[in-house]
């Protein structure tokens, strides 16, 4: 007995052993390092990441780079945490706040009550939610927010330009999460107003993800969701949700004569298999939003509440000649039109 | 009790035929299109499910399914990419799962650890080693492409639904049917189940426990690398972190579901995969303006109730979970 509770401890200490050491934790080390943090000579900047990993290809990435840019301006450093469980919110910040960071980004929209009760908790450190809305009083929190229906209605308004099938699909995150919401109706409100122009009719699907804790991970579910609006005759796909829309894009990357939109930022060289339909990404500018915010920290010009950052859709890279130079100027146009505010999307906020 | 399930199982399949025939007489072209997207929904769940009934068949509890598909997937993606052969990807996915369901093997048969406690270091040991060694911006050389089976896929609609998929997914059906048939008809099969319902009655009659257990479990992880390989060779296409989004554990439940029969696992599967594409196509007509959500719960109360009813009547295998020690019980 004594020896099989030994077999269970060891290899139970092995498994354990493995995953701290496996556990990886980077640092963008400059001449500071962490120790430094807290005192006057060191200016340095956390980002805890939503449930996902630093190199998601999407917007962990993104804000990480942001922080990485951030430093390298205020000649600070940054380093990360990846948050694996929903539940270590708020154990993930106070991994930075109890070690007297300046700056803490927190990423995902998910965060933002975690991140508020935080700010009260570390009133002299400067947060920066990426992707929260702040409707709170408190004044060290600075909500990076983005009018994704305008993204979303210039992704709509190119595809409806592009459609020869008359069907544009999309499959999405989770609905609840206001940007995902925000992305699906100003695709479908984009692709509304291309179709009015052009005086036809467009079919349009959006397919939300269901399930809450799968729904910006699950790739098989985002391949399959893609295949069956692709088997309907729908010829244009966007793929907004994590992982999720990444298995969607690239799987209507291995269908011909298709085309497909990637999101949040320009997916053309992160999700290198769907480079064969990948025609543009509705992108958040999360890096240069990130960046700005930080320096603005470091200033002291931060201002609490909301700071919208830029939209637009990316580079349509090696596809540019697929896409008619009449479509571009339209897309053009109507991009300078949605960013001044000239052109409502019509979606509620 | 075998013809009660025979008969069950008749008026099961006409609940589904029936309006599955009225569908498809309004819009064949959208029901073909469903039934076919819920096989590709349904295929990993039911090869997951197979690891499952293969082990638990034998008496051996594998809760590290969901880790088996991971470190299979993943594997089969590197592997793919390093030979630049999806082939030789597939075979060592195949491989790197039969070691993984050896190291479950040896904690639960030879060392005689507690099952669930061996299961989930599988798990944990397959998102360590996958999280650390994921390298983002690899592309696979090809993949499994959609290869109809001449004839076959002529059929109207089952044609479609069945015999228009990659190569994978054939290998996938053959195994499960093969699986049905080996459990229920043959030698090794009724040894297998006799080993996982009274262990000391099948080392009476000669069969050795041990052995039989280590190949099933191997078994078991070959299957397993098989469906990571489907995941990710046939049907994505790329990979990344926690790919399979908790696959493995769905399958357990739908294991118990299909009543640890093959038949009925894959089954369950296909109802499953069936509410998922169905709740898709609800949202692709738009014609009934249902919540997501109540639409994505759908599959997970249905099993609920399903269950609900036929409590009692699902049995695990008896010596389940239990290490045997010989001379003992």
């Amino acid at each position: 007995m004594f020896k099989k509770f030994k077999t269970i401890a060891v290899a139970g200490a092995v498994a354990g052993l493995l995953g701290i050491a496996l556990s990886g934790c980077s640092t963008a080390e400059k001449a500071i390092s962490e120790a430094d943090c807290g005192t006057e000579n060191a200016f340095c900047i956390g980002v805890v990441t939503d449930l996902g990993k630093v190199d998601d290809k999407s917007f962990n990435q993104a804000a990480w780079e942001g922080a990485q840019a951030g430093a390298e301006a205020t000649s600070g450093f940054a380093k990360y945490v990846e948050t694996t469980d929903s539940k270590d919110y708020a154990k993930n910040i106070a991994l930075f706040g109890d070690k007297g960071y300046n700056v803490i980004v927190t990423v995902g929209f998910l965060m933002a009550e975690a991140t508020v009760a935080a700010a009260a908790q570390y009133p002299d450190t400067k947060f920066i939610g990426v992707d929260q809305f702040n409707g709170a009083t408190t004044t060290n929190v600075t909500g990076l927010i983005f009018d994704e229906d305008r993204a979303g209605f210039l992704a709509g308004y190119l595809a409806g330009n592009l459609t020869k099938s008359d069907k544009i699909g999309g499959v999405l995150g989770m609905k609840e999460v206001p940007p995902v919401r925000k992305f699906g109706e100003g695709y479908e409100a984009g692709i509304a107003y291309a179709a009015k122009e052009l005086g036809k009719t467009i079919k349009s699907s959006v397919i939300y993800h269901a399930a809450g804790d799968t729904a910006f991970s699950d790739p098989a579910w985002g391949a399959s969701t893609a295949s069956q609006l692709l088997g309907q005759g729908f010829d244009i796909i966007f793929g907004a949700g994590g992982t999720t829309g990444n298995g969607a894009i690239t799987k209507t990357a291995q269908t011909a004569g298709t085309f497909c939109i990637g999101v949040d930022i320009d997916q053309w060289n992160t999700v290198p298999e769907a480079q064969p339909c990948l025609v543009t990404s509705a992108e958040k500018k999360l890096v240069k939003g990130v960046t700005d915010l930080i320096i603005a920290a470091n200033d002291g010009t931060i201002a609490a509440g909301n700071f919208v950052g830029e939209v637009g859709l990316a580079d349509y890279h090696d596809l540019s000649s697929s896409v008619p130079q009449e479509v571009q100027d339209k897309v053009t146009a109507i991009t300078a039109q949605i960013v001044s505010g000239e052109l409502a999307t019509g979606v509620k906020p | 009790m075998n013809s009660l399930v025979k008969r069950r199982g008749f008026y099961y399949a006409l609940a589904v035929a029936i309006p599955t025939f009225y569908l498809y007489l309004q819009s064949s072209n959208v029901t073909t299109s469903v039934f076919s997207i819920a096989v590709t929904f349904a295929m990993p769940l039911a090869l997951a499910a197979m690891v499952g009934i293969m082990c638990e068949r034998t008496g051996i509890v594998n809760i590290g399914i969901e880790g088996t598909l991971l470190l299979t997937s993943f594997v089969a993606f590197y592997a793919a990419i390093a030979t630049k052969s999806i082939l030789i990807g597939f075979c060592i996915a195949m491989a790197t799962g039969v070691a993984m369901s050896l190291l479950l093997a040896l904690m639960s048969v030879t060392w005689k650890m507690d099952q669930i406690i061996a299961g989930t270091i599988l798990n944990i040991l397959a998102t360590g080693l996958t999280s650390f060694f994921y390298i983002q911006g690899n592309m696979l050389p090809n993949m499994f492409k959609q290869k109809p089976i001449p004839g076959l896929s002529n059929i109207p609609f089952f044609g479609d639904v069945l015999f228009k998929h990659g190569v994978l997914m054939y290998l996938g059906f053959v195994v499960i049917l093969t699986l049905y048939f080996a459990l229920f008809h043959t030698s090794w099969g009724l040894r297998s189940r006799a080993v996982g319902e009274h262990p000391s009655a099948a080392d009476t009659a000669g069969v050795s426990v041990s052995k039989l257990r280590y190949i099933n479990v191997a078994v078991a992880g070959a299957i397993g690398g098989l469906c990571g390989s489907y995941l990710v060779l046939e049907l994505v296409g790329s990979w990344n972190r926690g790919f399979t989004a908790g696959k493995g554990f769905t399958a357990l439940a739908l294991m118990i579901f299909g009543r640890w029969n093959p038949l009925g696992a894959l089954a369950a599967a296909m109802f499953f995969g069936l509410s998922q594409a169905g709740a898709n196509q609800l949202m692709i007509d738009g014609t009934v303006n249902i919540p997501p959500q109540f639409v994505g719960i759908l599959p997970y109360v249905m099993v609920i109730i399903v269950l609900a009813i036929s409590a009692g009547k699902v049995r695990p295998p008896a010596a389940e979970g239990q290490p045997y020690e010989k001379g003992q019980g």
